[in-house]
């Protein structure tokens, strides 16, 4: 061990600990934003101690938006149970989703690894992602029907191009110098896909899956939008036509706690699969 | 006389060959945006050589390299390995690169039995090799870490174990310490140069630094500027020398003058045709 390396380690020590240190006055900073997002809330809607800023029309106190959910556990809405329309919404989510990554992901990999593949499939799929895809909600209705199909269909159309294309750059972003060590080293086709491309490959599909889970959400209102009598977003988009806007809340939280836990789960998946993300 | 000029590609040389490099040219794209980067170049290493190519920047010298590893093929001429003409990359010729090379996914041990493995070893023979190999350049210790917390010096340590672990008849070094800092490269160079003498490798070492040809090698080429062609070729014996300051003897100057002379009309050139594009 020389001298150098020695002290090279020593300051990749120092370097951990201050990075902790940073670490926590950030979650700190951060709970911080939340907190006065929240008490800025109460302030203007008065929390029942003094006269609302804004009507509760417009905005329900927390603790309205609280006792709101608490009405549709029990009562639920319109019919069903809350805990149905949670269920059909993220059934349509996880479903289209799922699919996305499961199918794209490995149509990414032969996109990035084979370039006829490359030549007849990237236009096509390129071409069509510039393409609005609620414009498409209309021919989707009448092509798969009113029934889960269609919105699973129209989740899935924004989220697919955007994971196979995500796939694919990984691959072709994979430093030339790895391959070409793994293939001096003896290794075969098969061995310089599975050790090396693919590990490569892992930081770039999970970027570009954390990115499709907020267009998933955003498509999910969408596919609720018409043709539908359950799911959360569609639970919001009928209350406001009555003003409930607590109920709007209610749906809103938990479509944003949806989108978020996931964010946070396939982080953390990240975090513990691909440890070496950032160094190249 | 420490250093002395000698013609490389000789048929005696040639007939008792481990590399030998006939006629190579190559030439990058095609019409009248082609390049050349390599101009007809003759080399022959024998076994137990450890042969430092110098050159300007952009002289084709890592060409020259990435033909005899088999990452390019040949424009022209024919590289040819122990008898046979080299056809892409194998196990038989280990390669260390600058830096980047290291699978970051993988941890060191499993970095340096990754080759034994590919070429078809039993799981607990290729860490077994491994490990022995890591403990041999020092790394002993680290086995479980990952390449990314190393500094340079180790990760490229790492590297030379990787290329060793499977006993190539050559080993191709692309500028291995340019990246280290000077006490680094001066600490590791002398590694090598024991680690050489012991083992007897032949080696192919890609270099812009006229003292580590000196202090390294036993046979130097300089090159030309672009397109790179072998402008002189030195039998060195430095590296002979049990003293490892011998880079401060005045001997060893006069031979870095020598070269130097040569060099410098060629990285003028190269300097030209720089501010040319």
């Amino acid at each position: 061990m020389s001298r150098t390396d020695i002290l090279a380690e020593g300051e990749a020590y120092d370097a951990g600990t201050t990075e902790r240190k940073a670490t926590r006055r950030d979650r700190w900073l951060t709970g911080t934003t939340f907190l006065a997002f929240f008490l800025v809330w109460v302030g203007v809607t008065g929390a029942g101690h003094w006269p609302p800023l804004i009507r509760p029309i417009f905005l329900p106190s927390p603790l309205a938006v609280w006792q709101a959910f608490l009405a549709l556990l029990e009562h639920g809405y319109q019919g069903n149970s809350l805990w149905y329309h949670v269920g059909i919404s993220f059934y349509r989510f996880a479903f289209a989703f799922s699919s996305c990554v499961l199918i794209g992901v490995p149509l990414g990999l032969l996109l990035g690894m084979n370039r006829t593949a490359r030549a007849i499939l990237e236009p096509p799929i390129q071409a069509i992602r510039p393409i609005p895809k609620l414009a498409l909600l209309p021919l989707f209705l009448i092509w798969f029907g009113i029934g889960n199909t269609s919105k699973i269909i129209i989740i899935a159309a924004p989220v697919f191009p955007l994971i196979v294309i995500a796939a694919m750059q990984a691959v072709r972003s994979v430093s030339t110098k790895k391959i070409q060590a793994a293939r001096c080293l003896g290794a075969g086709n098969w061995t310089v896909f599975s050790r090396v491309v693919l590990p490569a490959c892992l930081p770039g599909i999970f970027t570009g899956i954390r990115m499709a889970i907020s267009i998933a959400v955003t498509m999910l209102v969408a596919a609720e939008l018409t043709a539908t009598s359950d799911g959360i977003a569609w639970m919001s988009l009928t209350a406001a036509e009555f003003l409930s806007t607590d109920i709007v809340l209610v749906g809103v939280v938990i479509m944003a706690v949806l989108g978020f836990s996931l964010d946070r789960m396939i982080r953390a998946i990240e975090l513990r699969i691909v440890h070496w993300s950032g160094h190249e | 006389m420490m250093i002395e000029r000698i013609e490389l590609a000789t048929p005696d040389r040639r007939a008792g060959s481990k590399l030998n490099l006939e006629g190579l040219t190559k030439t990058f794209g095609a019409g009248a945006e082609a390049v050349q980067a390599l101009a007809p170049t003759d080399i022959a290493v024998t076994e137990g050589e450890f042969l430092a190519i110098v050159g300007p920047s952009g002289c084709g010298k890592t060409t020259l390299l990435n033909i005899v590893a088999g990452f390019e093929t040949p424009s022209g001429g024919c590289a040819v390995l122990d008898g046979r003409p080299i056809e892409g990359p194998g196990s038989e010729r280990g390669v260390v690169f600058q830096q980047g090379a290291l699978f970051n996914w993988m941890s060191v041990l499993e970095n340096v039995a990754f080759g034994p493995r590919a070429c078809g070893v039993a799981p607990d023979a290729a860490r077994e090799s491994a490990q022995a190999m890591l403990e041999k350049v020092g790394l002993g210790g680290f086995v479980e870490n990952y390449p990314y917390q190393l500094s340079g010096g180790m990760q490229q340590r790492v590297g030379i174990a990787r290329a060793l672990v499977n006993d190539p008849a050559i080993l191709l070094m692309d500028e291995p310490f340019a990246a280290l800092d000077q006490q680094t490269r001066e600490l590791l160079q002398e590694e090598v140069r024991g680690m050489w003498r012991e083992t007897g490798k032949t080696v192919l070492w890609i270099t812009h630094s006229i003292e580590e040809a000196l202090f390294l090698a036993s046979h130097i080429v300089v090159m030309t500027a672009r397109p790179g062609r072998v402008k002189a070729a030195f039998r060195c014996r430095f590296s002979e020398s049990p003293d490892l300051l011998v880079a401060s003897t005045p001997e060893f100057t006069a031979a870095k003058r020598e070269i130097l002379g040569l060099l410098r009309s060629e990285s003028e050139a190269a300097q030209r045709q720089e501010s040319m594009i």
